[in-house]
């Protein structure tokens, strides 16, 4: 597949994705309101139930976004053969660590690859290197748009597996700033350039 | 400084903020008319009026908030809880710092804000004659169902009411002062409060120029329209993803263990940051094939996703509702 082909299919892809994690939160407001005709459920172990639930029903999403994530970003930093085994691999892995280690750790698992290729990504991307291509032109939006994947990536593995650690809220402060300061250089690289230079 | 002085400020809000809110009104079906006919007939001159009752009905909504702000500064200086010393709270909560988007206040601070954004756009006289019809419609339903002026503040001045009749005697001081500490500390004098709210509300104005621009991209395919949408998009975007997230830390604080992962407007909000991520990515590939019409079909749905998340707190129970099941 041509580059420019392979962009656009993982925009779509990624458009796709993005949309039917939306209708799991649409299923989730419909079910909440169904079950909230009783009265007191959320104190009972019916609530836990549902989180599991709807957990179980996001998961599947998430790794599916995580993977085009990785997909979309270091386009460059392997070859395109390379870049969608190394995927399918780490789908493959995902998929029998979800059914013999559970899903928690199945997504923790994929986050943690993505989020050391987001990481790597980010630091060729401050080099300049040749090796990352991006959709956007301009350094700063390159930075900006790595530093977004990156924020969004860090974000969703503190929400997934760190909910308990002691660095939880220090490491969700990181995660958004990453993914303010990512969103403010993407959209606004000229003023953000300017900004930089004074 | 005390009750007497409270009720006086509110007096004085609501006998100032009545007509100001009537003429809102009346101006805003004037600019729906003008609005109307200019797009039915394109005269120029039914142009002219409709911006002219923009900058009117503008002036007037910033000249409320300023009533607003008065209000609310009033209420900080005269209202003052005195813990029962046994209870051994802390001073800092013992003053309203009420925010300005709380109650009936927040569609009122919306509808401002977009009427500030819509006199930022250029040009497109179509565009903003819709945006127009819009705003008269949003003016009507801050008039009919969310007039901050009406009565001020209900709850909060249930909650100053009741502290009062407490302590001349009516009520139990000691339960109403513990429920007051938690209102104040955790909801009107929070930071989050103060920073949560507002960031969304903006977003939400300056995404509701983004809709009307995919309105008209979907009819008209004409480039102007998808860079107008795009440039209100991305403040909105930036505002919408920090306002969310900054509610996440303030959720730990407030409501700790209480019921509220997975909560309908938690979820809701997720779904319509997803879908205006989704658009922005469509947006990419706007000119190749049939793209341009996902993309404004997308900024379309998301709008809808927003009224509906922002209505969710009307018609669904949870944490963050006013209805219960």
């Amino acid at each position: 597949m041509k580059l420019k082909n392979y962009d656009y299919f993982l925009v779509v892809l990624t458009t796709a994705i993005l949309f039917a994690i939306g209708i799991v939160c649409v299923y989730g407001i419909t079910y909440y309101n169904y079950l909230a005709s009783v009265p007191g459920w959320t104190e009972t172990a019916r609530y836990l139930q549902f989180i599991n639930d709807m957990n179980s029903y996001l998961y599947p999403f998430l790794v599916l976004l995580l993977i085009s994530l990785g997909l979309c970003i270091p386009k460059r930093l392997f070859e395109q053969d390379i870049l969608v085994k190394i995927s399918a691999l780490a789908l493959a892995v995902t998929v029998i660590l979800t059914y013999s280690l559970g899903m928690e750790t199945a997504v923790g698992f994929i986050l943690a690859v993505i989020t050391g290729i987001q990481g790597i990504v980010l630091i060729l991307t401050f080099k300049k290197s040749r090796a990352v291509r991006f959709e956007k032109e301009g350094h700063i939006a390159r930075i900006g748009s790595s530093m977004l994947h990156l924020g969004i990536v860090v974000l969703i593995f503190n929400f997934v597996t760190l909910r308990e650690n002691q660095l939880h809220i220090m490491i969700f402060w990181a995660g958004t700033i990453l993914v303010t300061a990512g969103n403010l250089f993407s959209f606004f690289p000229g003023r953000v350039g300017s900004l930089l230079k004074r | 400084m005390g009750f007497a002085q409270y009720l006086a400020a509110r007096e004085f809000a609501s006998n100032t903020g009545q007509p100001l809110i009537t003429y809102i009104f009346i101006i805003a079906m004037l600019q729906l008319i003008f609005a109307i006919m200019f797009l039915r007939g394109k005269h120029d001159r039914y142009y002219e009026y409709l911006i002219k009752c923009l900058y009117i009905c503008t002036g007037l909504y910033l000249v409320g908030f300023i009533v607003i702000i008065f209000f609310h500064i009033q209420i900080y200086n005269t209202v003052l809880i005195e813990y029962p010393a046994g209870l051994q709270l802390p001073v800092e909560s013992n003053r309203f710092a009420v925010p300005l988007w709380i109650e009936s206040e927040k569609l009122y601070f919306w509808a401002m804000v977009a009427s500030v954004f819509a006199l930022t756009i250029k040009g497109r006289k179509e565009l903003l004659s819709f945006l127009g019809i819009i705003l008269s419609v949003f003016s009507s339903v801050v008039f009919f169902f969310s007039n901050p002026f009406k009565e001020p503040l209900p709850v909060v001045h249930g909650e100053i009411t009741r502290w009062y009749a407490a302590i001349s005697g009516d009520g139990n001081v000691y339960q109403i002062a513990g429920t007051l500490y938690g209102r104040i500390t955790y909801y009107y004098n929070s930071t989050y409060m103060w920073t949560h709210p507002p960031m969304l509300f903006i977003a939400y104005a300056s995404l509701i120029i983004t809709f009307a621009a995919c309105v008209f991209m979907l009819f008209r395919r004409i480039r102007d329209y998808d860079e107008i949408a795009y440039r209100y998009a991305k403040p909105g975007y930036i505002l919408l993803t920090a306002g969310m997230l900054i509610g996440y830390p303030w959720a730990i604080e407030a409501w700790k263990d209480a019921a509220w992962w997975w909560d309908p407007k938690i979820s809701g909000s997720i779904m319509m940051w997803v879908l205006y991520s989704a658009y922005l990515h469509a947006r990419i590939y706007v000119e190749r094939g049939k793209l341009w019409r996902t993309t404004a079909l997308l900024g379309v749905l998301c709008f809808v996703t927003l009224v509906f998340t922002y209505l969710l707190t009307y018609i669904v129970p949870g944490i963050h509702s006013v209805v219960q099941p």
